[in-house]
C-alpha cells in the first residue's frame, strides 16, 4: 500500500492503468493458493479440473443469469445510481423498438443480429419498392452468411440474447464440445436467403461476393466457394483478402490428392499476387495450416511459406509454428527422435511476449509439450514452460481444459526426467494454483519416487491425494499401498507409514458404501504388514478380521508375518487364533504354520491340541477334495 | 609351426578388420567377450610385428603396397622417427618386456572369461611377444609405454563397449583412435628393411595374400582367398587341437574364416558400407549411447523400449535432408517468391469500417484466450477498462468532460439574457432577475438548460403580453 500511495502522490504516473500494469509484474502468484476467482467463496475450491470447470462455469452462468434478467426486464433497472453514468452495468435494448417497414428498422434487425427479422424486413422493403442502401444491404448480407441464414445461438454474449432464441434451442448452449458440433452442423443450404439476397441484387460487388464466399466456406460448402469465385472472376472483379483466405482454407477439401491440394493453395496464392492483394498472418496460417493435410508435401512447402513471410516481414504468430510442428511431427509417429524443428522454432521465440492473433494460437504450447514430452526432451520442456511465463503468455494456454492438459504433459515430463526433489518443487509450484493433477499424473509422481528411492515421502502425498480429491481412486490407492509395503524401511518411516495406512483404511470405511473403493486382497495384505511391521499388532488383527468380512484371502507370507508378530509379543493364545483363521481360510500354508506355532510358542495342552486339529483338518481336507 | 602360422593369419586378419570383426565376435559368441580385449591389445602394441608379418608377405606376393600403407603407418605411428638402427635391437627387447607387462596386466581379464577362448588369447599374446622378440622391431620404449597406455584405455574402453549396445558411430569413433599420425618418409626405409628381414623368416609359409588396410575410411577391406585354403583348415584344426573342447573351438574358427570369405566377397562387390550397414544390421548391434552428442532423450529412449537399430537408421536417413535444412535455419530456406515486398499504401485497410466478421474474429480470438484475472490487480485493471471503477487519481468533475470547456461565468452571469425581450423594469423584470438568481445557484443545469429555461420565459411573457398590458404591469 505504500508504494501505492507514493507511486500516486509523486505524480511522475498520472495514468491509473499504467501504474496497474507497472504493477503487475511484481505482484507474484501465490503458489499455494487456488485460483483467484474462487477466493471470494471458500467453498468453491476447486480440487479436480472438473470441479474447476464446474464451479467457474456456475459463476459464470450466474452472472449470465443476472444479465439475462436485467437486459429483458429494463423497467425493474431505471434507477441510475452511479454517478457518472456507468454503462455496461444498465439494462441494454434487446427487442426491437421500430415497428414500421422502413431502412432504419432494418439496420436495427441487423445489429441486433436478428437474421430472419432481418430478411423479411429487406423483403418488405423491396416490396414496398423502397431502395435499400449499398452498406445496409452489405451488412445485411454479413449477417445472414456469417450466421449460415439461422439466428444465432448467443453464447457468452447474453446482451443480445431474447426470450425465444434461448427457449428453442436451451440444450445447445451447454458447453464447448456441443457447440463445436453445431458448427460442423449447421450446412450451407441451396438457395438460402443470402443466395436469393444475392441474386436479386442489380449489381454485386467485391463486397458481396466476400460475403457469400466467407459463409459458404465457414459452413462447409466449399466446391459452391470456389464456383462463386470463378463466377466472380468472369464478372472481372477482383477479389479482397477475406476471399482469398476462405478460400485457400477449404482448398484441402476439394482437392484429394497432396499435390492437387498444393497446386490450388500455390494457385490462389499467384492469383493474389496478380491482384495486387497483400496477404496478412491469416493468409500464411490458413496455408499453413492446409499443408498439414498435404502429407509429406508439407514440409519443404512448409517452410518455404515461413520464408516467405519472413521475406514479407509478417511475423509469425503461435498458430504458424504450431501448424508447423504439427507438420514436422505427426503424433502418430511418436519417438522420432529428432527435435530440432522444436528446437529451432523455441531459440526463435524464447523470451517473446505474444497478443492472440488467430485462434488456432493456444494449440501451440499444448503441442509444443506433447513433442517434448513424445522425445523426452526435459530441456526443451523448460524452455517452454520458461516462453509461457514471460508477459501475458499464459493466458495463450487456453481454456482451462487444455491449460490442464500442457501442464499435465510437463508434470508427466518432469516425472519422467527430472530429479525427485526437483519434481517436488514443480509439484509445489503448479499444484493447486494452476494444475489439478488426475490420478495418472500422481501415479507418475509415484513412480518418480521410486526411482529416486525417496518413499518415506509417500505419506505427504497421500495427504495430497485426500486433498485433491483422488482418494477414491482404487488403482492408485493400491498402488500407494503396495510401495509403502514393498520394502523394509527405518523405524520413523515405519511408523508414518502405519499412520498412512490408518488413515487410508479410515478412508475405506467411510466410503463403504460407495462402489468405487473396495477392499481387494492386495490393499488388505498391505495394509496388514504395513501395520504389522509398525508394531501395530492390534490393528493389524482388526485388519485380518476384515479379510473374513469381505471374503478376502490373505497371503501366506502374511500369516507368516503374524505369527512372528505373535512370537515378538509373546502371545501363544493370538498364535493359535492364527492358526484357526487360517483353518478357516483353507489356506494350504495351515500345516506349516500350525507347525510353526508349536515349535515356537510355549502352548497349554489345550492350545497344542486345538492346533494339531487344525492341521489335521485342513490335511482331511485337502485329501477329500 | 602351424599353431604359429594360424596365429599369425588370425592375428592379422583380426588386426586388418578390427572393429568389424571385434564387433562380429562380440555377437556371435560368448567368447568373444574375452577374444575382443586381446586382440585390441595386439592392435595397440604387441600385435604390431604380426600385421608387419602380414604385410610382407603379401610384399612378396608382389601385391599392392599402398593398400598397406596405412596400416604400417598404423604399426610405427608411436615409432620415434629419429631413432637409428642401432638402438633397435636392445629396444626391440625392452619393447618386449613392456608388452609382457601389459599382457600380465591384461591378464585378470582374460582370466576371467571362458577357458578354451583365454588359452587362445595368451597363446595369442605369447606369439605377439615371441614376433617381437625374433624380428627386430623398432619402437622405442616411450612409444611403447605409449602403446600400453592406449592398450588400457582399450581395456577400459572395451568393458563399456561389452555391456552396452552399439551403433555404427562406435566404428568410427574406434578407428580414429587408430589414426595414425603421419608418418615422415623416412621411415619407410627402416620398415622396409625390417620387412625384408622378417621375409626371409617366414617365406616358407605359404600362405594366401592377405594385404590389409586398415585406413581412415570406414570400410576396411580384406583380400583375401575365394575358398578356404585346404591347409589354412589343417591349420586350424591343428590349432584347435591343442585346445580343449577342440571340436567346438575347430568349428568355431573355421566359421570365422568362413565369413571372412563372405566379407571379402561382398567387398570386392563394392558398395562397402552398405555391406557394412547390412552386417552389422545382421549382429543385431544396438545403438550406442556416446556421450559426446548425446542429448539424454536419445538414451533415455534406447534404455526405455530399446527401439530397434533399424528403425532409428530408417527416420534419420528419412529426415536428414530436411533436417539438414533446419539446422541452418528455419527461415534461411528458399521462399515461395509469389509476393513482391510490400509497399507503404496500408491505407486503404485502416479506412475500412470494422465489418461483422471482424466483430466475430474479434469475439473469437477472446473466447479461446484466458481472460480470468490472476490477482486483485488484474481485476481491478478490468473493471477499469470496463468503466466500472474510478479512474484514479480520483477527480471529482469525471463523467464532466463536455461542461470543462463551459467557463464558470456562463453559469453565473445569467442577466445578459434577460436584455433581449423582457421589460425592463416592473414586475416581470423583478420576476426573472429572481428566476436568474436561482438559475445560477444550480449546479446541476447545464448552461444550454439554464438558457432554454429563460427563453421559455420570454417567450412566455410573449404571449400573455396583451394580458399584461391591460393589467398594467407589462412595461417596456
Amino acid at each position: 500500500m505504500l508504494i501505492w500511495m507514493w507511486i500516486f502522490h509523486s505524480g511522475y504516473l498520472r495514468d491509473y492503468l499504467s501504474v496497474c500494469v507497472m504493477l503487475f509484474p511484481f505482484s507474484l502468484q501465490d503458489t499455494t493458493a487456488y485460483p483467484y476467482q474462487f477466493q471470494d467463496d471458500p467453498y468453491l475450491s476447486p480440487r479436480t479440473s472438473v470441479e474447476f470447470k464446474l464451479f467457474s462455469l456456475s459463476q459464470e452462468s450466474g452472472r449470465s443469469a443476472a444479465k439475462y434478467f436485467i437486459n429483458n426486464y429494463p423497467k425493474f433497472f431505471t434507477k441510475d445510481f452511479a454517478e457518472p453514468h456507468i454503462p455496461c452495468l444498465m439494462p441494454e435494448t434487446v427487442s426491437l423498438c421500430l415497428e414500421e417497414v422502413s431502412e432504419e428498422a432494418l439496420k436495427e434487425r441487423i445489429s441486433l443480429r436478428k437474421v430472419t427479422a432481418a430478411a423479411d424486413m429487406y423483403d418488405q422493403l423491396l416490396q414496398a419498392g423502397t431502395e435499400v442502401s449499398l452498406e445496409t444491404t452489405h451488412d445485411l448480407l454479413d449477417l445472414i452468411c456469417l450466421y449460415g441464414d439461422r439466428d444465432p445461438v448467443q453464447d457468452g454474449e447474453p446482451e443480445t440474447e431474447d426470450m425465444e432464441e434461448s427457449g428453442e434451442e436451451p440444450k445447445k448452449r451447454k458447453g464447448r464440445v456441443r457447440r463445436a458440433s453445431d458448427i460442423i452442423k449447421s450446412t450451407w443450404k441451396q438457395n438460402n436467403n443470402a443466395e436469393r439476397i444475392f441474386n436479386l441484387l442489380p449489381e454485386r460487388d467485391t463486397h458481396c461476393y466476400s460475403a457469400l464466399i466467407r459463409g459458404t466456406v465457414l459452413h462447409g460448402a466449399y466446391e459452391k466457394a470456389f464456383s462463386l469465385y470463378t463466377d466472380m472472376q468472369n464478372n472481372r472483379l477482383s477479389a479482397d483478402i477475406h476471399i482469398f483466405n476462405a478460400l485457400i482454407a477449404a482448398a484441402p477439401e476439394v482437392r484429394d490428392k497432396y499435390q492437387e491440394k498444393w497446386d490450388v493453395i500455390n494457385d490462389l496464392l499467384k492469383q493474389m499476387s496478380q491482384q495486387k492483394v497483400q496477404p496478412n498472418l491469416m493468409t500464411f496460417n490458413c496455408v499453413l495450416k492446409a499443408l498439414r493435410r498435404c502429407g509429406s508435401l508439407g514440409k519443404s512447402q512448409a517452410l518455404q511459406t515461413l520464408s516467405e513471410m519472413k521475406a514479407l516481414q509478417i511475423a509469425p504468430s503461435l498458430a504458424s509454428y504450431s501448424h508447423i510442428l504439427a507438420i514436422f511431427y505427426k503424433p502418430a509417429s511418436a519417438g522420432q527422435g529428432n527435435t530440432d524443428v522444436l528446437q529451432e522454432v523455441i531459440a526463435e521465440l524464447a523470451g517473446t511476449s505474444f497478443t492472440c492473433q488467430d485462434p488456432d494460437d493456444v494449440l501451440f504450447f499444448i503441442n509444443a509439450m506433447r513433442i517434448c514430452l513424445d522425445n523426452k526432451d526435459l530441456e526443451l520442456g523448460y524452455q517452454i514452460q520458461s516462453l509461457v511465463e514471460v508477459g501475458e503468455n499464459w493466458r495463450l494456454l487456453g481454456d482451462s481444459f487444455q491449460q490442464s492438459v500442457y501442464y499435465g504433459r510437463f508434470f508427466n515430463l518432469l516425472c519422467l526426467m527430472e530429479h525427485i526433489d526437483v519434481v517436488f518443487k514443480w509439484y509445489r509450484r503448479l499444484i493447486p494454483s494452476v494444475y489439478y493433477p488426475n490420478p495418472q499424473g500422481l501415479r507418475d509422481l509415484l513412480q518418480a519416487l521410486d526411482t529416486d528411492n525417496r518413499l518415506d515421502l509417500l505419506p505427504t502425498i497421500w495427504k495430497d491425494i485426500c486433498t485433491l480429491g483422488h482418494d477414491n481412486k482404487s488403482d492408485l490407492v493400491e498402488e500407494l499401498l503396495a510401495l509403502m509395503a514393498r520394502d523394509g524401511h527405518s523405524h520413523e518411516v515405519q511408523e508414518s507409514f502405519a499412520a498412512c495406512a490408518l488413515d487410508i483404511k479410515r478412508v475405506y470405511d467411510e466410503n463403504r458404501g460407495k462402489p468405487s473403493l473396495e477392499w481387494s486382497n492386495s490393499s488388505l495384505s498391505h495394509v496388514a504388514s504395513l501395520l504389522l511391521r509398525a508394531n501395530k499388532t492390534q490393528h493389524a488383527w482388526d485388519v485380518l478380521q476384515l479379510f473374513k468380512a469381505k471374503n478376502r484371502v490373505p497371503h501366506e507370507e502374511l500369516l507368516g508375518e503374524f505369527l512372528s508378530a505373535c512370537h515378538r509379543d509373546g502371545s501363544p493364545q493370538k498364535a493359535v487364533e492364527l492358526v484357526h483363521l487360517s483353518t478357516a481360510f483353507c489356506l494350504s500354508a495351515t500345516p506349516n504354520l500350525a507347525k510353526r506355532a508349536l515349535a515356537e510358542f510355549d502352548l497349554t495342552e489345550e492350545q497344542s491340541y486345538a492346533t494339531w486339529n487344525d492341521r489335521g483338518k485342513h490335511s482331511s481336507r485337502i485329501s477329500s477334495e | 609351426m602351424f599353431r604359429l602360422l594360424f596365429r599369425t593369419v588370425y592375428t592379422a586378419r583380426n588386426s586388418s578388420v578390427n572393429v568389424n570383426e571385434s564387433l562380429s565376435l562380440l555377437a556371435k559368441c560368448d567368447k568373444a567377450n574375452c577374444t575382443v580385449p586381446a586382440l585390441r591389445v595386439s592392435n595397440g602394441g604387441g600385435l604390431r610385428a604380426l600385421s608387419t608379418n602380414s604385410v610382407r608377405l603379401c610384399e612378396k606376393k608382389n601385391e599392392s603396397v599402398t593398400a598397406n600403407q596405412d596400416e604400417e603407418t598404423k604399426t610405427d605411428a608411436e615409432a620415434d622417427p629419429k631413432e637409428t638402427k642401432t638402438l633397435v635391437t636392445q629396444e626391440a627387447d625392452e619393447d618386449s618386456k613392456v608388452i609382457k607387462m601389459a599382457e600380465q596386466s591384461e591378464e585378470p581379464l582374460v582370466s576371467k572369461a571362458d577357458d578354451g577362448g583365454s588359452t587362445t588369447q595368451q597363446h595369442q599374446v605369447d606369439v605377439t611377444t615371441e614376433q617381437d622378440v625374433v624380428t627386430p622391431e623398432k619402437v622405442e620404449t616411450d612409444a611403447a609405454m605409449s602403446g600400453k597406455e592406449s592398450l588400457l584405455s582399450l581395456l577400459g574402453a572395451m568393458k563399456v563397449d561389452v555391456t552396452s549396445k552399439r551403433k555404427p558411430k562406435i566404428v568410427k569413433v574406434k578407428q580414429s583412435e587408430f589414426t595414425p599420425m603421419s608418418r615422415p618418409p623416412a621411415m619407410e626405409s627402416t620398415i622396409s628393411m625390417f620387412q625384408q628381414a622378417t621375409a626371409e623368416a617366414s617365406s616358407q609359409r605359404r600362405m594366401s595374400r592377405a594385404p590389409v588396410s586398415l585406413g581412415l575410411s570406414a570400410s576396411p577391406t580384406v583380400f583375401f582367398s575365394e575358398k578356404l585354403d585346404p591347409e589354412l583348415v589343417a591349420a586350424a584344426s591343428a590349432a584347435a587341437s591343442t585346445l580343449p573342447n577342440s571340436s567346438q573351438a575347430e568349428s568355431q574358427l573355421l566359421k570365422q574364416l568362413r565369413q571372412h570369405e563372405a566379407v571379402t566377397e561382398a567387398q570386392k562387390k563394392g558398395d562397402v558400407t552398405k555391406d557394412l550397414g547390412l552386417i552389422i544390421a545382421d549382429m543385431k548391434i544396438g545403438k550406442h549411447s556416446n556421450r559426446q552428442n548425446a542429448r539424454p532423450s536419445n538414451q533415455i529412449r534406447f534404455d526405455e523400449d530399446g527401439q530397434g537399430y533399424t528403425h532409428d537408421r530408417g527416420i534419420t536417413s528419412e529426415l536428414d535432408s530436411v533436417r539438414r535444412n533446419i539446422r541452418r535455419n528455419l527461415f534461411s530456406g528458399k521462399r515461395l517468391n509469389i509476393f513482391a515486398r510490400k509497399t507503404d499504401d496500408g491505407a486503404d485497410s485502416a479506412v475500412a469500417r470494422p465489418t461483422l466478421w471482424d466483430m466475430d474474429f474479434a469475439h473469437q480470438l477472446s473466447e479461446v484466450t484466458n481472460q480470468m484475472p490472476r490477482n486483485g490487480l488484474e481485476e481491478m485493471i478490468q473493471w477499469t477498462k470496463e468503466g466500472k471503477m474510478w479512474q484514479y487519481p480520483i477527480n471529482n468533475e469525471i463523467g464532466l468532460e463536455e461542461e470543462a470547456s463551459v467557463s464558470f461565468h456562463e453559469h453565473i452571469f445569467l442577466e445578459k439574457h434577460l436584455a433581449e425581450g423582457f421589460p425592463q423594469k416592473g414586475p416581470v423584470r423583478h420576476f426573472m432577475e429572481l428566476v436568474v438568481g436561482g438559475l445560477s445557484k444550480n449546479p446541476y443545469l447545464t448552461v444550454q438548460q439554464k438558457k432554454e429555461h429563460i427563453s421559455w420565459f420570454r417567450d412566455y411573457f410573449h404571449q400573455k403580453e396583451e394580458v399584461l398590458k391591460e393589467a398594467d404591469v407589462y412595461l417596456n
